[in-house]
């Protein structure tokens, strides 16, 4: 670290990098060649590190039918309804709440907060018996509206706990300064604490979207017609239909992948921070 | 002097009942069990010893050794017990993959029987003498009773291997300075003989031997181990190995190539015999066999805690080790014998339940019976309520009220229903029963102490129209249905493996990475969270697509390659596959998918070490290695271990990726409990048992976020400001 290190450790450190990030590429790499290769259709002979023959026809082929009866265009526009309908579900449900847990002391806070935290961990499995039986029970299966419901109810704890943090990065002098000047709760909320803490929101809001965008295997309990389905459970379809159109997946991955990685690698650091979800006393 | 009498009177009596209990149970096993396999094999060496001993042909021993892969010494106890007994004719040979003959005379089974079941109160009588609790849970341990009440070899073996061991420890006690005792005294010579007897009844018991002398070199520290325990250890061993030699008078003729055909029988047992290679264990199944309760004959064995016991024994482990180390060795060299010995027969984990139970013992007392004392001693200090203002309660109410309600509906009633779904037989054939409110009623009958529970183990358990109660037994019992014991312990190796294995590649990158000499930081950087920016099934996609035996690149690399070296090996091995392959695909996986997470926040963690700190040791001439032992890892430490929950929590419940694989990935326990219930729901329609296993799930979830509170306290007031 400090002192001067040999070419020797130089290079080993190099070679561990280099290795690190063939293991890390290589898969990707084998699913985009897959994508772009029209000379195999998934099922090579001979091992090949790029296409033999390069093509866009895969991306077209999809584009018309991404599944069974439905273009990638549908798809994609049942994916952001659902998953844009649970982030704001999520955020403005959510949001009063998260505001009293950053700024009220009320009976069963401590609990509340380690619900929430638990919320946050479970696995959607855990939710998605009962709501497959709500939904029968309603009579909402297969339409957006449940698939809706059901994404906002995974993202929804973990929602409230960002935005808590959210308010609670606001300085509490701003709120002073406004109570005295005759503000009441509400507006101060509305006035002070939103406008602050919208950027912090709005990381929250995009994560519950990507709660569901990238949801493929649960919504199939939700919907049976296949014009209702989203991307990412096109893919799900086509793997468990076992015919395994390797093309057609790598396809689709690539192209529903690219904007995750992006907003990823733009806000890292605020996803990093909400990730390892702070503590839970603050 | 009254209270001596007083605890002597009371620890006469807790080993006398435990003697009773182990003997009882054992008791009803020996008549209760059907003949297993091997029975038939031994009794009839039995036979054949008893029948020598009759026409007095003394010399026949040496030439007699049914079974001969297994030295003779229990083979030669059985015989002596049924020597009482009218002759009867040979028991006909099988083959070992027959099953076990059930004709067998039913006189001289039940003496063999006996002998088995004396041996192993015995065993369960001399623990409780050391520790009375500890000698209850092993007579309960209904893998050690079925073994010890049958004509199997284990329990002689079992036996005198604690006595090995007690005898040795009484030896290390008696010389309070160990290192500087010389000569060898009358216990020590009692763990030789006994060891001797162990080695003359089966082979495998001698982990204890092992463990002992570990202990030993341990203790003798390290510059003068030769010359001061080296001398002990080697009469000690001499003695032993007199002993065997006696014991085994099969040996006599011929000791070196006798010896020589029983070793290498097992080895070509392991690896070449069909019934191993069909049973298809993975290395880890040991665990498995110590994760239930004896899956036949059920309601022979009273009690089904053995699970318990093992959960016990983890908890209990440390404070076994500080109080008597060599028990702690003992299970670790037995464990570690057992995971990489290919034969996985559950009786072979009859080495290791006398420590397994020693460290329940100690794992209840640190889980319950020191909690109740505390509880108690502080009983009278009152805790300190935080002040609650009424005005800001009442304030919040409207605030909180939106949420509430939503998560209420979607979440908390969820929830609910799952506890009360675990709580019947609901399933895909009473659906319309339980939608319509059958769940809840029987629930509330049941409850209410109008029905009766049914058993999760009957046979009308899910199998009517309408719902039936079924009480708590089911989340108690979840781990006994078929595949239970498995998918528990591979959730539990599965956590710890998956983490453990992302957490030395991510903390290992953000070191390299924080190295002077790398450039182009955020380069490396860039690539390496790939996989963490990459939703989680498309990566597993992915890893589906590289692993395919067909088409996969690993594949397709070993087809071009002319098929040789180490890829030919790689596709051999996918195309082989087998449970322990598969794990190690999906920990590669998993692998990828989750290191980058770890290793941004241990960089972001590492950036709030001070450089002054660094300067400062490297004055006092730290260096290199002693430089991360000293100054990065205990700084490092409180910060990364929260990640590390969260990410175990994450692996806990990683679902999409068994999700994905499951086409090629179909060995019985393979999944989390998340991917497990989602089948058993989806594709066995057995909604009751699927929400028994998300219970359990809620259960784990809430303890592990325990430990992330505890610790995310250690880290309090630290930003990642990466």
């Amino acid at each position: 670290m400090q002192h001067k290190s040999s070419l020797f450790q130089k290079m080993l450190t190099y070679l561990a990098l280099v290795l690190v990030a063939l293991f890390v590429l290589f898969p990707i790499w084998e699913m985009a060649y897959l994508a772009f290769d029209g000379g195999i259709y998934g099922t090579p002979t001979s091992f090949r590190l790029f296409p033999i023959k390069p093509t866009l026809s895969i991306f077209a082929d999809m584009w018309k039918q991404a599944g069974q009866n439905i273009s990638f265009l549908l798809a994609l526009r049942n994916s952001v309804i659902v998953s844009l309908g649970a982030a704001l579900l999520s955020v403005i449900l959510g949001a009063s709440m998260a505001y009293a847990f950053a700024r009220f002391r009320f009976p069963g806070r401590q609990a509340g907060l380690f619900g929430l935290l638990g919320g946050t961990l479970l696995p959607p499995v855990a939710l998605m018996t009962p709501l497959f039986l709500l939904a029968r029970t309603l009579n909402i299966q297969s339409t957006l509206l449940a698939l809706t419901i059901v994404y906002t109810s995974f993202a929804m704890p973990f929602a409230v706990w960002n935005m808590r943090a959210a308010f609670q990065a606001v300085p509490k002098e701003l709120e002073e300064a406004a109570f005295l000047d005759g503000a009441g709760n509400l507006k101060t909320f509305w006035y002070v604490d939103l406008p602050l803490a919208l950027p912090a929101i709005g990381i929250a809001a995009i994560f519950a979207f990507l709660i569901g965008y990238s949801e493929f295997a649960l919504g199939w309990m939700f919907v049976t017609r296949s014009s209702e389905v989203t991307l990412a459970m096109t893919l799900s379809n086509i793997l468990i239909q076992g015919s395994k159109q390797w093309s057609m997946m790598a396809a689709i991955s690539v192209l529903m992948s690219i904007p995750v990685v992006v907003v990823f690698i733009v806000l890292q650091r605020a996803f990093l921070q909400r990730m390892l979800l702070g503590n839970l006393k603050a | 002097m009254k209270n001596k009498y007083v605890r002597i009177t009371i620890l006469l009596l807790a080993i006398l009942m435990v003697g009773v209990i182990a003997g009882g149970l054992r008791l009803r096993a020996i008549e209760q069990l059907p003949v297993d396999y091997d029975e038939d094999d031994y009794l009839k060496a039995a036979q054949q010893y008893a029948g020598l001993m009759r026409t007095g042909d003394w010399k026949g021993f040496t030439e007699t050794n049914y079974r001969p892969e297994h030295p003779p010494l229990a083979k030669i106890i059985f015989g002596i017990s049924i020597l009482p007994l009218p002759e009867k004719p040979l028991i006909p040979d099988r083959p070992t993959t027959a099953s076990p003959d059930q004709n067998l005379p039913q006189d001289q089974l039940y003496n063999a029987r006996l002998v088995s079941g004396v041996l192993g109160m015995l065993e369960s009588g001399l623990l409780a003498i050391v520790n009375p609790l500890a000698g209850l849970f092993l007579a309960v341990h209904s893998f050690t009773i079925k073994y010890s009440s049958q004509v199997m070899l284990e329990a002689l073996p079992a036996f005198t291997s604690l006595v090995t061991i007690l005898g040795y420890i009484q030896y290390k006690h008696k010389n309070h300075d160990p290192s500087k005792s010389r000569g060898i005294n009358g216990w020590l010579v009692i763990s030789a003989v006994f060891l001797g007897f162990t080695a003359a009844s089966k082979y495998l018991y001698c982990v204890v031997g092992v463990a002992i002398i570990i202990d030993w070199l341990l203790i003798t520290g390290k510059e003068s181990w030769w010359r001061r325990a080296l001398p002990q250890i080697l009469l000690w061993s001499g003695i032993a190995l007199v002993v065997f030699f006696l014991a085994d008078p099969y040996l006599w003729p011929a000791p070196i190539v006798r010896l020589k055909e029983s070793i290498l029988f097992h080895a070509s047992y392991a690896t070449g015999a069909q019934e191993v290679q069909s049973a298809q264990f993975p290395i880890w199944q040991p665990l498995v066999w110590l994760a239930q309760s004896v899956p036949w004959n059920r309601e022979v064995f009273i009690l089904g805690i053995d699970l318990l016991i093992s959960i016990l024994g983890i908890v209990g482990f440390s404070r076994m080790w500080v109080k008597e180390r060599v028990y702690g060795l003992w299970l670790g060299v037995a464990i570690f014998f057992l995971l990489i010995w290919p034969t996985k027969w559950p009786q072979y984990i009859l080495i290791l339940t006398v420590p397994v139970s020693y460290a329940a013992a100690e794992g209840f007392g640190r889980l319950v019976v020191e909690p109740v004392k505390s509880a108690w001693r502080n009983r009278k200090v009152k805790r300190e309520r935080p002040h609650l203002s009424v005005r800001e309660s009442i304030l919040s109410a409207p605030w909180l009220l939106p949420g509430i309600i939503t998560m209420g509906v979607l979440i908390l009633f969820p929830l609910i229903y799952q506890l009360a779904m675990a709580m019947t037989d609901f399933s895909g054939l009473s659906i319309r029963d339980g939608i319509q409110g059958g769940i809840w009623r029987e629930v509330w009958l049941g409850i209410s102490g109008q029905v009766k529970a049914i058993s999760p183990f009957s046979p009308e358990f899910g199998s009517s129209t309408t719902v039936n109660y079924a009480g708590p037994s089911l989340i108690k019992d979840i781990f006994s249905y078929g595949d239970g014991g498995a998918f528990l312990v591979f959730e539990v190796i599965w956590t710890v493996l998956s983490v453990g294995l992302q957490a030395i590649f991510g903390i290992g990158l953000a070191l390299l990475l924080n190295r002077r000499e790398v450039r182009w930081v955020n380069f490396w950087r860039t690539i390496f969270v790939l996989p963490w920016a990459i939703p989680e099934f498309v990566g597993a996609l992915f890893w589906l697509r590289t692993f395919d035996p067909k088409v996969g690149w690993v594949a397709q690399a070993a087809g071009t390659a002319g098929g040789g070296g180490g890829a030919m090996m790689v596709s051999n091995l996918l195309h082989a596959g087998g449970p322990n392959l598969a794990l190690l695909l999906l920990l590669i996986a998993a692998t990828w998918i989750g290191f980058p997470f770890i290793m941004l926040a241990a960089s972001a963690s590492l950036k709030l070490i001070p450089y002054e700190v660094y300067d400062a040791a490297a004055i006092d001439g730290a260096a290199g290695w002693s430089m991360f032992k000293l100054i990065t890892w205990p700084l490092l430490l409180p910060l990364v271990v929260p990640v590390l929950i969260i990410r175990a929590i994450f692996a806990f419940n990683q679902f999409y990726l068994f999700f994905v694989f499951a086409p090629i990935i179909n060995y019985s326990g393979f999944g989390t409990f998340a991917y497990i219930s989602y089948s058993v729901f989806r594709y066995d329609n057995s909604y009751s048992i699927s929400a028994g296993i998300n219970v359990i799930t809620i259960v784990v979830l809430i303890f592990l976020l325990m430990l992330f509170n505890r610790w995310g306290k250690a880290g309090e007031g630290v930003t990642y400001a990466a």
